[in-house]
């Protein structure tokens, strides 16, 4: 159970909005047609605004790594969203004083879709933050997570999937296929050139993610919070196993969240001192030596209830790769009994040091009998019957879940409490009582520095724990993936950190490399032929651009299903020899997709949003390539 | 007191410290051996580890704390010794710790209010309140 909202609370209830609203088959009145427009207009506004906070790419040249590169392939995808904007703003101008419609069904479920996707777009806003030179940063480690490329595919064709269910019904509300002659309103005439961009917009970002996106990236998503931890819930009165199981990851995620705020203020501020890592320490040996019971106690009930061989082995490694865990703790927690960065009163202890003794407790009361167990010789106990921790297979799962949770944010805070020490040892910050130095030391203060030894078994200490941490933490994602426990979320997340940043390193050794000169986008082969029909409308143009680029992704796709196709049917199969087809041109293929042209009756020069006078660039990613196409 | 002799001897030596600077360095010489005593502890029974682990933790707090108390003698006391002999098992460990932190906190609880520097006064409170929560943990 959580408080904190996640992006599907807000991307769910709006794609069932925008369902509900092109479930309306009858005609709309007019009122109800100026709140379309007015509702739709905030809508694509909003979709737009999504699209541009997609991290794109540095310059206008293309990412050598084009396949993550949805955002740059999502960039004609914004135009045509723009010029669909454009194409509804007046009118939507016009009636927005009026309130028209607003009682309409389809116009109420159009307003409540672009609340909820503006809603869920300030959720994903709160992970970033701009410095002062107005450049986005992330302020939680959701924020790699958000900009990796599975995530942003996923997001891409939800989007598109939202741009491809308004069309249609736009198209029929615009009186687009109606049989009577009369004439159009002007909500009729904004919803009818808004239209084929908003068609386009489907298309394109559908083309962007591809559909290539791992399955975990939807489910990662959808998870995404707010950055704003949970409420702390300090263990109080007897909590169950299912209670545990519930408020462990919770408690886990407050602690990532506070390891992760803190690290920006670690360098300066008072609190990053030996206090606050030996209590880390300390913590996480005892956290994981309960883990360690867990894990046992697990495999003997999966053992019990005649789960599968493997899986029980697989329990019983985990379980050993965490007394490794333990014992490494156990000595980082020993060096700290000697080395010190001075007593400061008032410092106090960071915000994760402060709380992980509610880690402490949970993890306790799960490994052992006693509910009310604490590390005191009191309320010591016996480890938990098998039966007791999960009844069930589907409660092995759960429990699995709430260790690796607890093993994934001591992880978190092993890391940060390294790279502390690091700089402490580096600024010669440590330091050792002088009481407990030979007494032919005689030195008249209480510390002096520790000795090159002292500050090299330490270093040496966090050393050995970041290995045995990264070897259990591997151990719990891979069963959390074979059992699909509901922490293998944390593994996606994972990987899809790291791939963003790997690229953020590829980005900046490319900002590095010497640049090669810069390229003029080149027309492709839509827009040649027109330019050789002497057309120079700027909106045709554009959509010709448009086209190109997207026949240049449909071939790039279908080469690669096809070069698929033929690495799994082997060569020969399926085809008969001698019969060939030749390939359409890619411009016809890609016209399946392109919008359609301008109705009769529709003048060229009022296509929407593109003023004539304005010089078109043709979209981002566009290059000459050898041949002379866009590529 | 304690059947374990050696606690009883630490103990007596905090008792009768007769000044402030004697009963911080007693003080802190006992939370050293608190320290050592249980570190040497906490792996005996499983179930103990995380009492023993705690107990070495708050050791080294209160060592912290009485460490930079100004009335501290900077040159070597007696030095802390053991307080439990390598035989005891856990249990008999844990009362004999949890005896000395007892007798501990009364003295610096003592100490605390007859400093006259309030950094001994600091030093003498954080030291007993480390002593209390060893003693919370190794009570049974």
């Amino acid at each position: 159970m959580t408080s904190t909202p996640v992006f599907s609370e807000f991307l769910g209830p709006a794609g069932e909005h925008i369902t509900a609203a092109v479930s309306f088959r009858g005609d709309l009145p007019y009122e109800a047609q100026c709140g379309v427009v007015r509702q739709l207009d905030r809508l694509v506004a909003t979709l737009a605004r999504y699209l541009t906070d997609l991290p794109l790419p540095d310059g206008l040249g293309p990412s050598p790594a084009l396949e993550r590169d949805s955002a740059g392939r999502a960039a004609p995808a914004v135009l045509a969203l723009d010029r669909a904007s454009q194409s509804l703003r007046p009118a939507a101008a016009g009636a927005a004083d009026s309130g028209d419609g607003v009682a309409h069904p389809a116009v109420g479920h159009l307003s409540a879709a672009a609340d909820y996707l503006a809603a869920g777009r300030d959720l994903l806003h709160t992970h970033f933050t701009l410095d002062p030179a107005g450049a986005r940063t992330a302020s939680s480690y959701w924020a790699p997570v958000i900009t990796s490329w599975p995530v942003t595919a996923a997001l891409l064709s939800e989007l598109a999937s939202y741009a491809q269910n308004l069309a249609p019904w736009i198209a029929r509300q615009s009186g687009a296929r109606r049989v009577s002659p009369g004439a159009l309103t002007s909500a009729q005439l904004a919803l009818r050139n808004a239209e084929p961009w908003l068609a386009l917009a489907g298309t394109t970002l559908q083309a962007a993610q591809r559909a290539h996106y791992p399955l975990p990236a939807r489910r990662l998503l959808d998870a995404i919070p707010a950055n704003a931890p949970p409420p702390r819930q300090p263990p109080s009165g007897i909590e169950p196993v299912t209670e545990l199981c519930e408020q462990i990851p919770l408690t886990a995620e407050r602690l990532r969240h506070a390891a992760f705020t803190f690290a920006a203020r670690a360098r300066w501020s008072p609190a990053a001192a030996s206090a606050s890592w030996r209590r880390d320490a300390l913590a996480s040996a005892i956290t994981s030596h309960g883990n360690e019971f867990i894990l046992r106690t697990l495999a003997e009930r999966a053992g019990q209830l005649g789960l599968e061989p493997a899986f029980r082995a697989q329990l019983r490694d985990a379980a050993q790769a965490m007394e490794r865990a333990w014992k490494s703790w156990r000595a980082v927690t020993e060096q700290w009994d000697i080395v010190t960065t001075g007593a400061y009163r008032g410092a106090g202890l960071t915000p994760a040091a402060r709380e992980i003794g509610d880690l402490v407790l949970r993890t306790g009361r799960l490994a052992y009998r006693n509910p009310h167990w604490t590390p005191a010789c009191a309320h010591t106990s016996l480890v938990r019957d098998p039966a007791d921790l999960a009844h069930s297979p589907g409660e092995i799962i759960t429990a699995l879940s709430a260790v690796h949770h607890a093993t994934d944010a001591i992880n978190q805070i092993a890391a940060n409490d390294h790279q502390a020490v690091l700089d402490a040892a580096a600024g010669n910050l440590l330091y050792v009582p002088t009481r407990l130095l030979p007494d032919t030391c005689d030195i008249p203060h209480p510390y002096t520095p520790a000795p090159r030894v002292h500050a090299d078994a330490v270093l040496a200490a966090y050393d050995t724990t970041i290995d045995a941490t990264t070897r259990i933490t591997a151990a719990l994602e891979d069963l959390a993936i074979a059992v699909n426990a509901p922490s293998s979320l944390l593994t996606a997340a994972r990987q899809a950190s790291i791939g963003t940043q790997l690229d953020q390193r590829r980005q900046h050794d490319e900002r590095n490399a010497p640049r090669p000169h810069p390229v003029t986008p080149v027309p492709g082969r839509t827009e040649q032929a027109l330019r050789k029909l002497h057309i120079r409308d700027p909106a045709l143009l554009l959509r010709a651009a448009v086209i190109d680029h997207a026949a240049r992704d449909l071939l790039a796709e279908a080469t690669a299903k096809a070069h698929s196709r033929n690495i799994v049917s082997g060569p020969g199969s399926r085809s008969v020899p001698g019969l060939r087809q030749a390939p359409a041109p890619p411009a016809r293929v890609a016209s399946q997709d392109m919008p359609p042209a301008p109705r009769a009756g529709q003048p060229v020069a009022a296509m929407p949003g593109v003023s004539p006078a304005r010089p078109v660039s043709p979209p981002a990613t566009h290059r000459r390539s050898p041949h002379g196409g866009l590529t | 007191m304690s059947d374990v002799p050696e606690a009883n001897d630490i103990a007596a030596r905090l008792r009768q410290a007769a000044s402030l600077p004697e009963v911080l360095a007693a003080g802190l010489d006992a939370f050293e051996a608190i320290r050592t005593a249980a570190r040497h502890c906490q792996d005996q029974v499983p179930e103990l580890f995380a009492a023993f682990m705690t107990t070495a933790d708050a050791a080294v707090d209160g060592r912290e704390a009485l460490t930079i108390a100004p009335s501290l003698p900077l040159d070597g006391g007696a030095g802390p010794g053991a307080v439990v002999s390598t035989g005891a098992d856990a249990g008999q460990a844990a009362g004999a710790l949890a005896a000395l932190a007892a007798v501990l906190r009364l003295r610096l609880t003592d100490a605390a209010t007859q400093a006259d520097l309030p950094d001994d006064r600091t030093a003498c409170q954080d030291g007993a309140e480390a002593a209390d929560q060893i003693c919370q943990l190794m009570t049974r």
